[in-house]
């Protein structure tokens, strides 16, 4: 038993079908390939969870349609057991055996494929069903080139037409035969087999004709009562007739004596959710594929080998690679490697405290993408994060400071549902959606959905087609007030994709994510709202690349032209899912105003490139965006956003509560704010950064104003003096040019400080073409601060002139 | 760029100056006819089955040459679905060519492009040359619109008219070469075509209407 508890996990392998001939369907596009509709079903199977049932854990696609089943195992099948079992022991098992098969067909799924080599026993007496899944996963064995089942377990009307849920009833019945009288229809072949069990078609017995067919009939006479009525009840030739798996337990339980030990969850690493154990061990450098090699489970042949022999005119081929049988070995994993790369953790550390919260991880310095390969690491995070997800929504605080930090990609979906705030009875309020009925946008959607990042196999298969089609539905249907726009697609697609078995939650998070970050954007005339984020993107540009701003401007090149399809989308138009979930890992935590400066960060990854080029080049590089390192973007955006005050980028459009308080203000009409390049700044802003000495301010009014009272610490450029052509500091004076080139280097903000908005724009304006960084306008100028601040103002120190 | 098109007119080699003509060209068509599809196989010749959906417009340039002409296109690729129709004026003005793609099979994409031809015909440059593609060729079996019907229409309406396939490339790059053999390459011509209407780069201007050296 030492042997089975390290190993966790088995896989078993097998092939698609391969689509004969035509590889197109009618619509023009290439027929999903069924190693993809595979794996789209099989996502269901990952989530199920029953004492009695082994738990999927992935599903992985091969080369040339091998499709790889990994899931939990547990001692050994009741094949391999040599020594017969007692008939309390038989009872035991059968019980076990028929809870998780009832728990299958509550949730409609139909084994088909039950035998004794796929229920598995351990030496506490624990029965768990491994791989139960292959009729469901396989489209009831659509997609598969192989028959499914092994023929001794076959009902009659299974081997006639198919045959539904009642046919695993017909095949319990027979292993609890074969328990109870031995193995049938021994080295008989399958054809012949299928013959005998047909011919039981007119026996008024079934079970008692094949015990006799088998010499057994003495033996068969003396299995308890109970049992044979058991056994009698599930062989009965009409499908309808046969007993349910409930009926079934009901009787069971009645005659079990035997209570299962409690068997004690195992401490420490082994007590650890399989999933993680399942991931940890992928990280440490586990490979499936590998094991299977050397199990002889995968073979390689040489590729010539599965070249057909010639090819007909309609497409079909002759001879080449034939389909196999289903192969039903199955590659057991040992735990080892992980166990030794994480025997040096203290046991203490299995169960983090809240209070305790380690900060000190080695790991953390290092970028994203290594932290997320890294096997220690990962295990603190998941444990941690485990421990914060169980205290949800209470915890929500803790998990948004922890996010800051990184997500683990294990537990991705749950954090952003977290992140997102969604609670509450989801599922229910999902499932009263009308998802299904046609409405006129259904040919837009229709369209789209073969087109939204089909790259990945999840969402290029039907499973993920229909369920997207299915989310847009709901959240259309739901928000009345909005259309569809091209792309709600692609912004759908993350949620979906990190979301695949849990619908629900995907649609909450969707509903919660656009009055967040895309507020009104999907309305059907969005044309203001747009403009309005084109404009506080452009404006974020001259704040923090004042060079790249001012040649942009010069070649005319607006962000019309090529960012709408960011921020409608918030990049998920733009970049593969990959990165798109780092970039919304960032978005979520930060909040509704980074994406600006996600923008600002993507122009600044390919600031030479476009400093260096004209119109067309500039407009060529953005159809078809070069490598962005995300990392990098990520993190500049973050910091361009965080030395931003928040008044520069606020927005009329957000869904955040309206600013009363006209020391917060900063709002003016579209059109003002469309012929500004640089942002406007709250007082209340400019008073806290005057307090933390992080502004320079230039005062621009006239002299004679100035000298009678002006903002301490401030100093004074008449505009009236400013040549506007003359793009130097220097040609301010010497003063102001030595205070500014300060305020630059200590990376001050500049405030421009007016009596009238139309100079300020200008001299602000006049200050970007000279290439100084951040640089906003004090709404409402000077007159505006004396109102609601008196206590900046005072007199100029003689000092300040010579 | 002004450096590189003297470049192509003053050859090292001392060959003939070819003439070089600079042209902009917009795509208009209801979503998912294959609009980006037959931009990508005529600048790039591929083909992508699952190529994505266009949002907002996607801009790419292609060089032909004809005998004593080097034309280059300054392709707009533009959003397919009708909520992005307000984007359309800012591309398809001063453009001096117009491709309006259709999908054989599909009847509503058909009367969607007659909708362009005719708000082109309003709106766009006089002198614009607008093409007809009727994409989709290599699923005829599935056709919906007939030959004889599109030709006869764009026969009324002065429209150059191919069936095109961005699959398997059937007639990709000829409707491109008919509208360059179409497109007047006078000096007085290019410039009546662009005139006023060069909003979108006008910081380019010189460079960008169709005058020829």
């Amino acid at each position: 038993m030492h042997e089975d508890e390290s190993c966790k996990f088995a896989a078993c392998t097998f092939f698609a079908k391969n689509h004969p001939g035509e590889s197109c369907g009618s619509n023009g596009l290439p027929l999903t390939p069924s190693s993809i509709t595979i794996l789209g079903r099989s996502q269901r199977l990952l989530t199920i969870e029953h004492t009695n049932l082994c738990t999927y854990l992935d599903i992985i696609r091969g080369k040339h349609e091998r499709i790889i089943v990994v899931a939990e195992v547990i001692g050994k099948s009741l094949a391999e057991y040599s020594s017969k079992f007692s008939y309390e022991e038989i009872i035991n098992i059968s019980l076990q055996v028929t809870n998780a098969m009832m728990f299958l067909h509550k949730q409609e799924i139909t084994h088909r494929t039950l035998s004794d080599d796929n229920i598995l026993l351990d030496s506490s007496g624990r029965v768990k069903l491994f791989n139960y899944g292959m009729y469901y996963m396989t489209n009831e064995g659509n997609e598969v080139p192989f028959p499914l089942g092994l023929p001794r377990y076959l009902s009659p009307e299974t081997i006639l037409n198919g045959g539904g849920p009642a046919a695993d009833v017909w095949t319990f019945g027979i292993i609890l035969l074969e328990l109870c009288i031995g193995k049938l229809w021994k080295n008989i072949k399958p054809g012949p087999t299928l013959r005998r069990i047909l011919t039981l078609v007119h026996a008024n017995n079934p079970a008692e004709r094949i015990a006799r067919e088998h010499d057994c009939l003495e033996a068969y006479k003396e299995i308890p009562e109970t049992v044979r009525n058991l056994i009698e009840k599930c062989l009965k030739i009409y499908p309808s007739e046969r007993a349910t798996f409930e009926e079934l337990i009901e009787d069971l339980s009645k005659i079990n004596s035997k209570t299962l030990e409690d068997i004690k969850q195992p401490r420490g690493l082994m007590g650890c959710k399989l999933q993680y154990l399942y991931y940890w061990w992928q990280l440490t450098g586990g490979d499936i594929q590998a094991e299977l090699k050397k199990n002889g489970l995968i073979k390689n042949s040489p590729p010539i080998l599965s070249m057909p022999i010639a090819i007909l005119l309609d497409g079909g081929t002759i001879g080449g690679k034939t389909g196999a049988l289903f192969d039903r070995r199955i590659a057991k994993y040992s735990l080892d490697l992980l166990k030794n790369r994480l025997s040096h953790i203290p046991p203490q550390d299995f169960y983090p405290l809240m209070h305790e919260r380690r900060k000190d991880y080695d790991a953390v310095a290092l970028p994203k993408i290594i932290r997320e390969r890294d096997t220690e690491y990962q295990f603190y995070r998941l444990l941690w994060f485990q421990r914060l997800l169980h205290g949800y929504p209470y915890t929500t605080q803790y998990i948004r400071t922890e996010a800051e930090i990184d997500i683990p990609p294990l537990e991705r979906g749950d954090v952003w549902a977290a992140l997102l705030g969604v609670v509450g009875d989801i599922e229910d309020q999902y499932e009263r959606i009308d998802k299904e009925t046609p409405t006129p946008t259904d040919r837009q959607i229709d369209v789209d959905i073969p087109r939204c990042h089909q790259y990945c196999w999840l969402l290029c298969g039907s499973a993920g087609h229909r369920t997207l089609k299915r989310l847009l539905k709901a959240w259309l249907l739901t928000n009345p007030q909005y259309v569809y726009w091209q792309g709600l697609d692609s912004l759908t697609a993350p949620f979906l994709y990190l979301n695949f078995c849990n619908e629900a939650r995907a649609f909450a998070c969707l509903s919660a994510f656009v009055p967040k970050f895309l507020h009104k954007f999907f309305l059907k005339d969005n044309s203001a709202v747009i403009k309005e984020y084109l404009a506080k993107f452009w404006q974020m540009t001259a704040f923090h690349e004042p060079e790249l701003a001012t040649h942009l401007h010069d070649i005319n090149f607006v962000p019309e032209l090529f960012a709408i399809p960011w921020f409608l989308t918030m990049f998920s138009h733009v970049f593969p899912l990959h990165k798109i979930v780092h970039l919304w890992d960032a978005l979520l935590v930060e909040g509704p105003s980074l994406p600006l400066f996600m923008g600002v960060g993507i122009l600044r990854q390919l600031r030479d490139t476009l400093l260096d080029s004209g119109f067309n080049e500039c407009i060529l590089l953005f159809s078809d965006l070069p490598e962005i390192d995300i990392g990098e973007c990520v993190k500049e955006s973050i910091d361009m956003c965080r030395i931003s005050p928040r008044s520069i980028s606020y927005r009329r459009f957000t869904n955040e509560p309206e600013m009363k308080d006209p020391m917060d203000i900063v709002e003016v009409p579209l059109d003002v704010l469309l012929s500004e390049t640089c942002s406007r700044i709250s007082l209340a802003d400019f008073f806290s950064l005057t307090c933390q000495d992080k502004c320079c301010v230039v005062d621009i009014r006239s002299n004679l104003l100035y000298e009678k009272s002006c903002i301490e610490g401030s100093i004074n450029v008449p505009y009236s003096g400013v040549h506007l052509g003359q793009h130097e500091l220097k040609s301010l004076g010497a003063h102001p040019n030595k205070v500014l080139t300060e305020a630059i280097r200590q990376k001050k903000i500049i405030v421009v400080a007016s009596a009238e908005d139309e100079t300020a724009q200008l001299f602000s304006d006049y200050l970007v073409k000279c290439g100084v960084s951040r640089v906003c306008v004090l709404h409402g100028g000077v007159s505006a601060l004396h109102t609601h601040v008196p206590s900046l103002f005072g007199v100029p120190k003689k000092t300040a002139h010579k | 760029m002004a450096t590189t098109r003297s470049g192509a007119a003053q050859r090292p080699n001392g060959a003939p100056q070819t003439k070089v003509c600079q042209f902009k060209l917009v795509l208009l068509g209801e979503s998912a006819v294959g609009k980006s599809s037959l931009v990508l196989r005529f600048v790039k010749g591929q083909f992508h089955e699952y190529q994505e959906s266009t949002i907002g417009a996607a801009f790419l340039t292609q060089t032909l040459c004809l005998d004593d002409t080097t034309v280059k296109f300054e392709i707009w690729d533009t959003a397919g679905q009708e909520r992005y129709h307000s984007l359309a004026p800012m591309y398809y003005r001063g453009a001096q060519a117009a491709i309006v793609v259709y999908d054989i099979t599909n009847q509503d994409t058909f009367g969607r492009a007659k909708n362009w031809v005719k708000e082109l015909q309003r709106q766009a440059s006089p002198s614009i040359v607008i093409a007809l593609a009727g994409n989709k060729s290599d699923l005829a079996a599935k056709r919906m619109v007939e030959f004889e019907e599109a030709q006869a229409y764009a026969d009324e309406n002065g429209l150059l008219f191919m069936e095109t396939s961005a699959k398997t490339a059937m007639n990709v790059n000829d409707i491109f070469l008919a509208i360059a053999n179409k497109l007047p390459k006078s000096e007085s011509a290019g410039g009546g075509a662009a005139g006023g209407a060069r909003r979108l780069n006008d910081a380019d201007a010189p460079r960008a209407s169709s005058c020829c050296k």
